[in-house]
């Protein structure tokens, strides 16, 4: 069914319809910037994602070396008895931010490097080789809550440029094509109602 | 030395001697290397561990069940030197192992802290000093931190226990603090003055440690003030304060005026990590004791010198085994052989 079909051709129509053109052609303007804002944002979320991935990956590498080497020359009977000292759990506080409209999360994390003396074990009866391991784990751990903000930020915008980008180009190739078409119609239509009432003006003239 | 101090020390000596000839020789070490686990499992299944390997074999497979047998094997060789050695020989091994007591009192403790099994903290037990494996039975089934340490409230170790407050790394540092100051004890009481010598170099190597730990972890000088143990031959108490005090770099430069410099002087320069220092100095230590323990073989030092070779067996098969299933290259494994 054709937009024509719904249409009654008069001037309050119009000028409804003239409206509804001008407001769809400033919000396909405004979709377009934001679309265009959201890929510029995105490009530089996804080098920080490029970053932090390959920062995890290479954390994780160092981590589980460390680990290895702890459990080779310590044994792994020390480790664990070393990593009941700590009972603590990171803290996570998971806020969120504004992104050209985007709600995207913001981790706030606590607790979770902590400095030699926090660890929980003693000093004088352990070694580096433990330090060295639990070090590492805990900015592997910094790491990965950096990496789920980023990603999860970049995941949140894709889905959203996705969405604005379906959104513009409704309104370009649809919306905005179907109300001019519907205006031209009206317009056609008021003219042509014009004639028509000139026409028999002059019939019952003549 | 006197005759009566070399007579003291004859019997206890011979046993250690027979027994030393039964560590595996460092020639097997490299060999090791180029052997796979199941190899190495077999070896080891076939010597001195065979009856550890047997007797753990229904509890834990693969490396778990090498590295248990090995930690057994070494508590029974401890608990072994404790019974056959009497008088002076048996009260300063009593208390170089007392260790292995603290070691066990603190992952107790570690494990009522963070709520771990019953069984988990007895697998991570290694009864090698003078409370037997019944006696960790029964302090383990204690429920709380609390009882654990009025259980253990008329032996040595509730003095230090005696100050807890929440934190376990306070008293895991006192109980330490107090092992060396009962192993300077027994080393004034002795008439043998080499052990002395030995342990003070000891707790240099400790204090050294805990100073490249502590100074690159930027940890401020009362910090590691307090942490230090006394009694060190040539780390005295006003070195130890001025070289807590010093920025790392400075910190480091100053260590090349001490004999401990010649242990780490080649890697100073790569300081990324402490990993490779701490080996150093342990076989430093292990050098030391080897040689000091020829010089005077009627001693107790003869004794101390297995004590730590056995110590650094057990460890450089670990660190074989656990290296090769972890994958670790080569390299890092001979790196952290102790021989």
């Amino acid at each position: 069914m054709s937009i024509k079909d719904n249409i009654k051709p008069t001037r309050s129509e119009l000028i409804d319809l003239k409206k509804k053109i001008k407001l769809s052609q400033g919000g396909h303007k405004l979709l377009k910037m934001k679309r265009d804002g959201l890929i510029l944002e995105l490009f530089e979320i996804l080098e920080k994602a490029k970053d932090i991935r390959s920062e995890v990956e290479k954390q994780f590498a160092l981590a589980s070396l460390k680990i290895s080497i702890a459990k080779s020359v310590e044994g792994v009977v020390v480790v664990k008895s070393t990593a009941f000292a700590l009972k603590d759990t990171p803290k996570l506080e998971l806020q969120s931010k504004n992104v050209m409209g985007v709600v995207v999360p913001k981790i706030e994390a606590s607790s979770v490097h902590k400095n030699l003396q926090e660890h929980g074990y003693g000093i004088i009866g352990t070694s580096s080789r433990i330090d060295e391991a639990v070090d590492s784990y805990e900015i592997l751990v910094e790491k990965i809550i950096l990496a789920a903000e980023i990603e999860t930020t970049m995941k949140k915008l894709l889905e959203d440029i996705e969405k604005t980008k379906r959104r513009v180009n409704a309104l370009e190739f649809k919306v905005i094509p179907e109300l001019g078409e519907a205006r031209d119609f009206i317009v056609l239509r008021l003219e042509e109602m014009e004639r028509e009432n000139t026409f028999r003006l002059k019939r019952i003239k003549g | 030395m006197g005759k009566s101090q070399a007579v003291k020390y004859a019997y206890i000596v011979a046993r250690v001697r027979g027994m030393k000839s039964k560590l595996i020789p460092k020639e097997m070490y490299p060999k090791f290397l180029n052997m796979d686990i199941p190899e190495i499992t077999r070896f080891i299944g076939e010597s001195e561990y065979k009856s550890d390997v047997d007797e753990l074999g229904k509890k834990y497979k693969g490396t778990d069940l090498f590295e248990h047998a090995l930690n057994q094997n070494l508590a029974l060789t401890y608990r072994k030197l404790i019974e056959v050695s009497q008088n002076e020989a048996n009260y300063i091994i009593t208390e170089y192992l007392r260790y292995w007591d603290i070691w066990n009192i603190k992952t107790i403790l570690r494990g009522k802290f963070s709520g771990a099994s019953e069984d988990e903290i007895l697998e991570d037990v290694v009864s090698a000093g003078q409370l037997r494996y019944r006696d960790l039975l029964e302090i383990i089934k204690i429920g709380t931190i609390e009882g654990v340490i009025a259980a253990l409230s008329k032996t040595p170790y509730h003095p230090a226990l005696s100050g807890y407050k929440g934190v376990l790394a306070e008293i895991e540092n006192n109980l330490d603090k107090m092992y060396y100051a009962g192993l300077i004890k027994a080393g004034e009481s002795s008439e043998d003055k080499f052990f002395l010598k030995f342990l003070k170099t000891e707790i240099d190597l400790k204090n050294l440690k805990i100073l490249f730990r502590m100074k690159r972890a930027g940890m401020e000088r009362e910090e590691i003030i307090k942490l230090l143990i006394p009694g060190g031959i040539e780390l005295k108490e006003t070195q130890l304060g001025r070289l807590a005090s010093m920025p790392f770099p400075e910190f480091v430069r100053a260590l090349e005026e001490f004999s401990y410099w010649k242990a780490i002087a080649d890697i100073s320069g790569e300081l990324t990590s402490l990993i490779n220092i701490e080996t150093r100095f342990d076989k430093y230590g292990l050098i030391n004791i080897t040689r000091i323990s020829y010089y005077y073989p009627l001693s107790i030092l003869p004794v101390l010198d297995y004590i730590v070779c056995k110590k650094m067996e057990v460890d450089n098969l670990r660190m074989i085994v656990r290296g090769k299933e972890t994958k670790l290259p080569e390299e890092i494994i001979k790196a952290h052989l102790v021989m």
